[in-house]
């Protein structure tokens, strides 16, 4: 399973990769550090799942996420954002996010999210 | 004197670490505050510097309009993370903030004034309890208070003299369109900081392993 992480925030990044790796320790991952690198990887690598957060440098992730639904509409994209508000979180489930989750997220909301919200 | 040497500087990884705190916290703080103007508020990157506190006058200047009028609210927080956190606002983006919190065209001294003193206290407890929480200590907030200056006289020597460093938090709070700039500045002495990375280092240590 190919997954791509995308936080402008190192140890963001690595606190998705950690949660990850205890639920999928096979994962192939991708790091991408903005929207835009984002989208470039997504075309060449066609990830599995993708982990986007919303408040980046260069692309943000609404912007990102309208143009890996373009790409495939099919994509299975997980935002992970410190913005709380009911209303971000409407904007990215109508944009084709399969959900939305408030930073960090742990080992257990990251089995939710696989037993729950992908169909892998 | 038999004083310990602390080493204060903060390394790339303990700089990402306590940008990611801040923008979880601002993300609270923003939503809190979209709650209360009823409108979507979009999130901006928070930029966090560290400096001395005798810079703290200079960065101020740097990032100001010298010929504007300036609120801004201090408020002191004691415990073992102990410091002050204090909040400057144009008096554009206050009379923006005022509009919205009120609803109406022109709002009044005191509205602005009343929406400033909201602002800051939601920006200022959400980041210091979420320090705070993150640091497993209790802090006791005192009361703030206010003050509507020009730019020349925000901060003075006398202000600092007790702090050490400066942990300053520049955010954009967008709310419909109409932009509401302010910066943050938390006050702190050394052992405050010393706490802080000793926590910023226990937790990319949970997550590098």
């Amino acid at each position: 399973m190919k997954v791509l992480i995308v936080d402008d925030s190192k140890i963001a990044r690595m606190g998705v990769i950690k949660s990850l790796k205890e639920i999928q320790p096979e994962a192939e991952l991708f790091q991408a550090t903005n929207g835009l690198e984002a989208v470039e990887l997504f075309k060449k690598e066609k990830p599995d799942v993708v982990f986007l957060d919303l408040t980046m440098p260069v692309m943000d992730g609404y912007e990102a996420l309208k143009k890996i639904i373009e790409i495939d509409k099919e994509a299975q994209v997980i935002v992970v954002s410190a913005d709380i508000q009911s209303e971000a979180k409407h904007r990215v489930l109508v944009a084709g996010a399969k959900n939305m989750y408030p930073k960090p997220i742990n080992k257990e909301i990251m089995t939710h999210i696989f037993e729950q919200d992908l169909l892998l | 004197m038999n004083k310990k040497i602390l080493n204060l500087k903060f390394t790339e990884d303990q700089i990402d670490a306590l940008r990611e705190f801040m923008n979880v916290s601002i993300g609270a703080a923003t939503a809190s505050l979209a709650n209360l103007l009823d409108a979507f508020g979009t999130m901006h990157i928070p930029e966090i510097e560290i400096c001395n506190s005798s810079e703290l006058a200079g960065k101020i200047e740097s990032t100001i309009d010298l010929k504007s009028m300036y609120y801004t609210t201090k408020q002191l927080f004691t415990g073992k993370f102990g410091g002050e956190c204090m909040f400057v606002i144009s008096e554009d983006s206050a009379k923006n903030l005022g509009r919205h919190l009120y609803n109406v065209t022109i709002p009044s001294g005191d509205e602005i004034k009343d929406a400033v003193m909201e602002l800051s206290n939601i920006l200022t407890s959400t980041i210091v309890s979420r320090l705070t929480q993150e640091l497993n200590v209790q802090v006791q907030f005192f009361v703030p208070s206010s003050q509507f200056i020009d730019a020349n006289s925000i901060i003075h020597d006398e202000d600092v003299v007790e702090y050490s460093k400066i942990i300053i938090i520049s955010t954009i709070l967008d709310f419909q369109d109409q932009q509401i700039k302010g910066n943050i500045y938390i006050l702190t002495k050394d052992e405050a900081i010393e706490s802080l990375k000793i926590l910023i280092d226990k937790k990319i240590e949970e997550i590098y392993g």
